[in-house]
């Protein structure tokens, strides 16, 4: 059985956010150049032409895509067949502290104590970290997915009795159209339907983490994921709320079996789409992927 | 594109129309803080100076990581904001100070449109995630007020060379992108939608 090592966890830890911050996905990039080639309102154009450019510039001297570098949400998978040499959730807290204390430029303090509001770069339950297991495997994975105003703070959900397509899809539209252009669009949407009230949140941020131009192979959900696309298009929101045909760059959705009762789930990832994840082997391989 | 130089000639500012693109030169005043807005409201009930100059001046909502101490400060970078979660103290604060320029991202409400109205100014809305092409036009910084702040939350007054390009979202005629959107968005999805399902369940009929 193979070993992971604290150390190895602890760095990919703080190695996973600064290339979330730094560096927008490539399918990100995709429908970006996608969004423009299509875009009729020649401001939404422009915006669209900026973001490509700011991403690039990001890239280029190493710098934050966006300042506010929110807080710090991992969701780890961990194989049955892992050992692990030392303690793993201290090795993802010390992670974040040493990101905190090296990265360049510093990062801005946003954990934010809800009671006092006073804002530093640790409090309690941080980093939120999700952690599954995946029966048989060796390997740990983990997916970083920091989250601030425009990927944190637009999110709702409301539990429905027996709702129909159409109810659940109506109800999605009323978070869009409550949300505005405030979470920076064009956004990528993650929907959760079904579970329990803890689960249909997690699944809606699961989904929205989900490559942007893969198809759901639930077939009534690819339908209603493509139905939610062209409604929240036909918001003309548009790239940061000036008007336009592009809000949402993709909308994802996954349902869980739950009882007649029926939680929905919305969230949203601003357009720099901040994610990143990695996959630990026992030899101490990491793989980077977004 | 249109140039801005401070200080803002309130003409210059009238003529601006919402859409325009802009990039903006000279002094500006910037924060993020929501502990800030509410001492500038102090300031404006109790006549007592702000610690950085606001009359007619530039206010945006861009968040800056400002170290050093004293008259040796530097801004290392800067982004904006969301504007909306001032939309109570902007009003009194555009109208209180003579804002010329205010801006940030994702807007303000009607009220603030209406203060910019009568004051002559306009509401410039910056690409959020724009940290590294914003942050360019930083050429140094001339003053840093409640300095004891974080560092996003102090009212700092940087001079910027091209900082921008930004959407003129709000202009001084009270015309509102956001709120033009706002009016039509949900009528226009929810036809979409409902379109959508119509079809979907006509298509099922035919197939049974």
């Amino acid at each position: 059985m193979g070993t992971i090592s604290s150390d190895l966890l602890r760095q990919v830890t703080a190695e996973l956010y600064e290339r979330s911050l730094k560096k927008i996905p490539e399918d990100t990039k995709r429908a970006l150049a996608q969004a423009k080639a299509v875009e009729r309102n020649q401001t939404a154009s422009q915006t669209l032409d900026i973001m490509i450019a700011s991403a690039r510039a990001a890239e280029e001297e190493n710098h934050f895509v966006c300042s506010d570098s929110g807080v710090p949400v991992y969701f780890v998978k961990v194989g049955t067949k892992v050992n692990f040499d030392g303690p793993v959730k201290q090795a993802i807290t010390d992670g974040f502290s040493d990101l905190v204390a090296t990265i360049q430029p510093p990062m801005l303090a946003h954990v934010t104590n809800p009671l006092t509001l006073e804002r530093g770069y640790a409090g309690k339950d941080m980093p939120i970290t999700t952690f599954e297991l995946i029966d048989d495997a060796d390997y740990v994975e983990i997916t970083c997915s920091p989250k601030a105003l425009g990927s944190g703070r637009w999110a709702a959900l409301e539990i429905f009795t027996f709702p129909s397509l159409e109810d659940i899809e109506r109800y999605v539209m009323g978070v869009v159209l409550k949300a505005g252009p405030q979470h920076c669009p064009p956004v990528v949407i993650g929907v959760g339907i079904g579970g329990t009230f803890d689960y249909a949140a997690k699944l809606a941020k699961q989904a929205m983490l989900r490559q942007i131009g893969t198809s759901n192979p639930e077939p009534v959900l690819a339908d209603m994921e493509e139905r939610l696309r062209q409604a929240v298009n036909a918001t003309g929101f548009g790239p940061m709320g000036t008007g336009g045909d592009s809000t949402a760059m993709a909308v994802h959705v996954d349902y869980a079996s739950g009882h007649g009762f029926t939680p929905v789930a919305v969230c949203f990832n601003c357009w720099i789409n901040r994610r990143r994840s990695a996959r630990i082997h026992p030899d101490g391989r990491v793989d980077y992927f977004e | 594109m249109k140039r801005l130089q401070a200080p803002f000639d309130e003409n210059a500012i009238r003529s601006l129309r919402a859409g325009d693109l802009v990039v903006v030169d000279g002094d500006v005043v910037i924060t993020a803080g929501l502990p800030t807005h509410q001492r500038l409201m102090h300031c404006l009930e109790s006549g007592e100076a702000p610690p950085v100059e606001l009359r007619g001046q530039a206010l945006f909502h861009l968040g800056g990581y400002s170290q050093g101490e004293g008259e040796r400060f530097e801004m290392l970078y800067i982004n904006p904001t969301t504007s909306t979660r001032f939309n109570p103290y902007m009003p009194t604060l555009i109208e209180g100070f003579g804002l010329r320029v205010v801006g940030g991202k994702g807007g303000l409400d009607e009220h603030s449109v209406e203060a910019m109205r009568k004051v002559g100014c306009v509401y410039l809305s910056f690409l959020g995630g724009g940290c590294t092409l914003l942050s360019r036009a930083i050429q140094r910084v001339v003053e840093v007020g409640w300095p004891e702040m974080v560092t996003h939350y102090r009212l700092s007054r940087i001079n910027v060379n091209g900082l921008g390009p930004a959407v003129v979202a709000i202009d001084a005629q009270g015309n509102s992108l956001y709120a033009q959107n706002a009016q039509t968005a949900g009528s226009h999805s929810g036809e979409v939608l409902a379109g959508l399902h119509a079809q979907a369940r006509q298509e099922k009929t035919q197939l049974s």
